[in-house]
């Protein structure tokens, strides 16, 4: 863990004590420095202390990923991975993808014009750029194997499908 | 709605006002994003405002003033598209702008109804008409010619002689033209550049590259989070608060009562959610504590009536379904940001009806209405849940004691148990055949927790089928679970259910159900959408075992839809294999966004047969997350085919219509692949009949 300091909070009436600590963690490429406590999870710390609004809240508690993010290249929920569990790691957020539309999934999520409402979408991507590290050819079956944890509450799953297969045939 | 006539440029300037109040106060990001690039704010040169809805730049940028929520519908891309044909503009040179509430004093601003396209698209395109005139009227007058002899097209003025001005290089000198009065010409159909042709939803690119302003990701400096601690049963109150261990969480700054319940305020989310867990509450349970699900469900089945009367020597055909509560689930949970300070109050929040949210903040803190002003962000759906604003109210009363910019964010358990639901209800239906398969009567009773209509007073049945004897009662139960608008309101009962009994109708008549339902039907928009649909599902083709195929069919909104769904019941499990989707929707303005609004009726019809379920236990929503109110999900979602009919017709609503007929056709299916029926919902295999 590349904790790089310790701040405790100490209540004098209680005597209780809550530890703050500064962790350095690696998003979309830039290192970034945090006070947190240790069992904040990920989600927060990209939302709120970070400012990367990308990710986003459903659930809180991995039943919708929403907030999937790529820890070191592998599709994590971030609600679910509290920052002292990525101290040392390299997290990609929606943000990271590209800021430019230029990555693949993103042309093709706009050619098949793919969100509805929006919200999920970014977990979506995120889901498919790490099934695309894996598989670069997935079949509809290895699709809807990743991203079945993914809920889209609009029902964009059939342009999902359509835009990944786009994407990984390289002719979104 | 008022017309292109008085809502004129002085009008827009109270817009832009309005508007840009956030980006003078540096912290509210523009929602405005546009096909090419974010729309300027910024440009140094006041912007051509022939109207309360159009804005151009020299630089040949346009936005459109959107006076409609988007929650996934598509409203935002539609509206420009129908203001952008008109105008005769390049399409990647249009952007997008949201309204406040009440800015461009529009009557009502609510999104709901599937009402917007239906209610909107006149006034939009003369919008687009007139300020094209003047664009021409300022071609005209700079070159000295008589504007007869000017056209347009994509984003120029063109004269008969080949010379050409961009509608930027005209802005400046639109500004001086009069503004059109009077009946403005419309383009034909046949002239469209821009309408009927799928187009990429403009928010996209904001979607994909994580920029796009949703309630939650609204960036105030020093935002505070509140998270709220609230009754643990439907009626209690609160007796006791201690906070003590609340506030000992770092980030926590502040405890405050509120009318729903006790707000943790902390400097980001999960602090306040710490804070919350920290807290001690306690409550009065109340006269509802004992409320449940079988309670509410039993005296809705002692609701039953008398039906119609059946004509005498008719077979009588008899069947009653149950339909459960269901939350809205929208993903991005309910939340709303809020400032009061110094006699004013501004709002951010993803909101269904802005216009709602101004009113009440302004009662609930005795300021008058001027002095709330509502940003209306992207919402991260919406189904009709947003078109309450308890989560407004609760920004507003926190801000108001702290005086302090606060978000209240709600946790999706706080969601799905604070949810303003699609009523429970039971069904009861008695009709008739006669001796040659012809149906004689048709009586429903509709009963509501919480009860809807005048019980026991039958009414028109709402059927699309030629019936004698045919009709409906509404009524209910008195029930404290909140009523709430879901996606197609009643139809997403009445016709729901309806569509079930008519095939129990026709298998009691020996009637292939396709063939039955059409016969009976006079409506040929209606017809047309049926015969598309078991043309195009190859509809009495043979099946393997255990598979079925299920038709059902709904007119309302101003379009007309129908499904046949194909599905194996295999081992005792549902497989879902296909859906083929028949919208008949008039002018289709986006036709992407049709079959998306189709796809995503589809998935809700399908999640509410297969899953969705709220269920009542000690007074209490039972549901706290998507493990337990189930939507479906992309590895059951079976192959979408959705067929959009031409029509000549106007354009009619598609944010409900692609709904009721979705649950009846699996119903179907699952009774031509067991033989069996299913009477409640969702479709247990152990509950069918």
């Amino acid at each position: 863990m590349r904790t790089i300091g310790w701040r405790a909070v100490y209540h004098i009436d209680t005597g209780e004590t809550h530890i703050m600590a500064v962790y350095k963690i690696k998003v979309n490429g830039t290192e970034k420095s945090v006070e947190a406590a240790a069992d904040m999870p990920l989600l927060w710390v990209l939302r709120d202390l970070l400012g990367l609004t990308g990710s986003k809240y459903g659930c809180g508690v991995g039943s919708c990923a929403a907030c999937a993010v790529l820890v070191d290249g592998k599709e994590k929920k971030s609600c679910m991975v509290n920052i002292a569990d990525v101290a040392n790691a390299s997290i990609t957020t929606i943000e990271g993808i590209s800021q430019d539309h230029s990555h693949p999934l993103q042309q093709a999520w706009i050619e098949h014009d793919v969100p509805q409402c929006g919200y999920c979408q970014a977990g979506q991507i995120i889901a498919a750029a790490g099934l695309l590290k894996q598989k670069p050819h997935p079949t509809d079956a290895d699709i809807d194997k990743a991203l079945s944890d993914h809920i889209c509450r609009c029902g964009t799953y059939q342009r999902i499908r359509e835009a990944i297969h786009a994407a990984a045939k390289g002719n979104a | 709605m008022k017309t292109m006539n008085n809502l004129t440029r002085r009008s827009f300037l109270k817009v832009v006002g309005g508007v840009t109040a956030g980006f003078a106060l540096g912290c509210f990001p523009s929602t405005a994003t546009s096909a090419g690039t974010e729309t300027a704010a910024k440009a140094a040169t006041d912007p051509f405002t022939p109207n309360a809805f159009i804005s151009i730049l020299p630089n040949g940028q346009i936005t459109v003033t959107i006076t409609r929520t988007d929650m996934g519908q598509g409203v935002r891309t539609s509206f420009a598209m129908l203001v952008a044909e008109e105008l005769d503009a390049d399409w990647s040179k249009i952007g997008v702008r949201q309204a406040g509430a009440s800015s461009v004093g529009e009557n009502g601003q609510g999104t709901g109804g599937s009402s917007s396209t239906t209610s909107m698209h006149n006034d939009l395109r003369k919008m687009g008409a007139g300020a094209r005139s003047m664009l021409v009227a300022a071609a005209a007058k700079t070159w000295g010619v008589d504007a007869a002899t000017c056209h347009t097209d994509t984003g120029r003025v063109i004269h008969s002689s080949g010379k050409s001005l961009t509608y930027g290089e005209l802005a400046e000198t639109a500004k001086g033209m009069p503004v059109p009065s009077g009946d403005i010409k419309l383009k034909a159909r046949a002239d469209f550049k821009i309408i009927g042709k799928r187009t990429s939803r403009i928010d996209n690119k904001a979607v994909v590259d994580g920029s796009a302003i949703y309630g939650m990701d609204v960036k105030v400096p020093g935002l505070l989070r509140a998270v709220i601690s609230r009754r643990p049963n439907y009626g209690a109150t609160l007796l006791t608060v201690d906070d003590a261990a609340a506030h000992k969480v770092p980030g926590v700054v502040d405890v405050v009562k509120i009318s729903s319940g006790v707000a943790v305020v902390a400097t980001n989310t999960w602090s306040a959610m710490q804070g919350r867990d920290a807290l001690k509450v306690t409550w009065s349970p109340g006269p509802n504590a004992m409320l449940d699900t079988p309670k509410l469900r039993a005296s809705l089945k002692a609701a039953v009536g008398e039906h119609k009367p059946t004509p005498a020597g008719a077979k009588v055909v008899e069947a009653a379904y149950d339909l459960p509560y269901l939350a809205h689930a929208t993903l991005e949970p309910m939340n709303a940001t809020a400032w009061v300070k110094d006699g004013e109050c501004t709002i951010w929040a993803p909101t269904q009806s802005p216009d709602s949210a101004r009113g009440e903040a302004a009662r609930l803190l005795n300021m008058p209405e001027d002095k709330v002003t509502v940003h209306l962000t992207l919402v991260g759906g919406g189904f009709g849940r947003r078109s309450m604003n308890d989560f407004v109210h609760e920004a507003v009363e926190i801000s108001n004691q702290l005086k302090k910019p606060v978000q209240v964010v709600w946790s999706r358990d706080d969601d799905l148990r604070n949810d303003h639901y699609r009523p429970m209800s039971h069904h009861a239906f008695r009709g008739a055949v006669d001796s040659v398969g012809k149906p004689v009567a048709w009586s429903h009773q509709a009963l509501n927790a919480p009860g809807r209509g005048k019980a026991g007073k039958f009414g028109e049945a709402n059927i699309p089928y030629n019936i004698p004897n045919s009709g409906m009662t509404e009524g209910g139960v008195s029930s404290p679970i909140p009523f709430g608008y879901w996606r197609s309101v009643e139809h997403s009962q009445i016709h729901v259910v309806n569509e079930c009994f008519i095939d129990e109708m026709a298998h009691a008549a020996g009637k292939d159900p396709f063939k039955f339902r059409h016969d009976l039907i006079d409506d040929d928009r209606l017809k047309k959408v049926l015969e598309v649909a078991a043309e195009k599902s190859g509809w009495g083709a043979p099946l393997p075992p255990g598979h079925g195929r299920g038709i059902a069919c709904f007119e309302g909104y101003g379009s007309y839809a129908a499904h046949v769904i194909e599905l194996s019941v295999i081992a005792g499990k549902i497989k879902l294999l296909r859906a083929v989707c028949v919208i008949d929707c008039g002018l289709a303005i986006n036709p992407s966004g049709v079959e998306a609004q189709m796809q995503g009726a589809c998935s809700d019809g399908l999640a509410t047969a297969l899953h969705a379920e709220i269920t009542v236990d000690k007074g209490q929503v039972v549901q706290t997350s998507y493990f337990d109110y189930e939507w479906i999900r992309i590895d059951e979602m079976p192959k979408q085919e959705v067929y959009i009919i031409e029509s000549n017709a106007e354009p009619g609503g598609m944010g409900e219509t692609g709904y009721p007929s979705v649950m009846p056709a699996v119903a179907n299916a699952v009774f031509s692949a067991t033989g069996k029926r299913v009477r409640k919902f969702p479709i247990r295999m152990n509950e069918l009949v």
